[in-house]
């Protein structure tokens, strides 16, 4: 048995998959619960400022300044991904680094928008309103390209990525 | 840990595969059933709202009422009139 090693602390999968169950519960209770829609609003965007501390005091793997990587490779790494070549990388990988990125902002976008709608200064603001849809439209896609991209990944790199966010641990090999 | 992973995937997958259901729905939308022609002006929705006190922000079209948003004593309001004869059906506080 080789080696496990922590990559997902603790508090960034609890962070993973509260947003994620945030964003469901969102999705759901758009324009149909709206208590519910707006509990699932805030927790989104605790989870995102907490995201952004983690990504100074989190461990290297939770570091997204040092995962990104220029459009280029990024290209270059589908690319590669496409012909089945995805190389390991313990933690994001460079695709894995702009989704994360891509995700988290839009994410950010969508909730602050969101709130911004029931202030006073913004209710009724239908600019504010059409943000809000553009960007939550934007997260679901993404989440959903996300999410087949890491079956992708656990198919071509033999490793059960989902798991790895639910222990944190990978295998060293 | 893995018990609270697992209540909150469960919560979001339960919800997804059930949807929302109806009946504790606050989604208001249902206001008439008389046919778009013989709809009363979105402008006179407004007008009746204003009479009331708020400061409307806005009105649009949702489902079958004119929802109108408006401001009364710094507290918002959704107001749902019927098209048909701008009864207001609905006021939901946010």
């Amino acid at each position: 048995m080789p080696a496990a090693v922590l990559v997902w602390d603790r508090p960034l999968r609890l962070m993973h998959w509260t947003l994620a169950a945030s964003v469901l519960i969102a999705w759901f209770t758009a324009n149909v619960f709206d208590t519910v829609h707006e509990i699932a609003g805030y927790t989104a965007l605790v989870v995102l400022v907490l995201r952004l501390l983690w990504s100074i005091a989190g461990n290297r793997y939770a570091r997204l300044h040092n995962a990104v990587r220029p459009p280029w490779v990024i290209l270059n790494y589908l690319r590669r991904m496409l012909r089945g070549e995805t190389g390991r990388y313990l933690g994001l990988n460079p695709a894995g680094a702009a989704m994360a990125v891509a995700l988290l902002l839009s994410a950010a976008v969508s909730s602050i928008s969101g709130w911004m709608q029931i202030t006073e200064r913004y209710f009724g603001n239908e600019w504010v309103e059409r943000v809000h849809t553009w960007s939550s439209n934007l997260v679901l896609g993404l989440a959903a390209i996300h999410v087949l991209a890491v079956l992708l990944a656990c198919v071509l790199q033999k490793e059960n990525l989902v798991r790895a966010m639910i222990t944190g641990k990978k295998q060293l090999r | 840990m893995k018990a609270l992973f697992g209540a909150l995937l469960g919560l979001g997958l339960g919800l997804s595969l059930i949807g929302p259901s109806p009946a504790l729905a606050d989604g208001f939308k249902n206001c008439t059933k008389a046919p778009k022609t013989s709809w009363k002006p979105a402008s006179d929705a407004e007008a009746a709202a204003k009479a009331l006190g708020y400061e409307v922000r806005r009105s649009k079209i949702e489902g079958s009422c004119y929802e109108v948003y408006g401001v009364k004593g710094g507290k918002l309001f959704e107001l749902f009139y019927s098209p048909e004869d701008l009864k207001l059906v609905h006021t939901k506080a946010k």
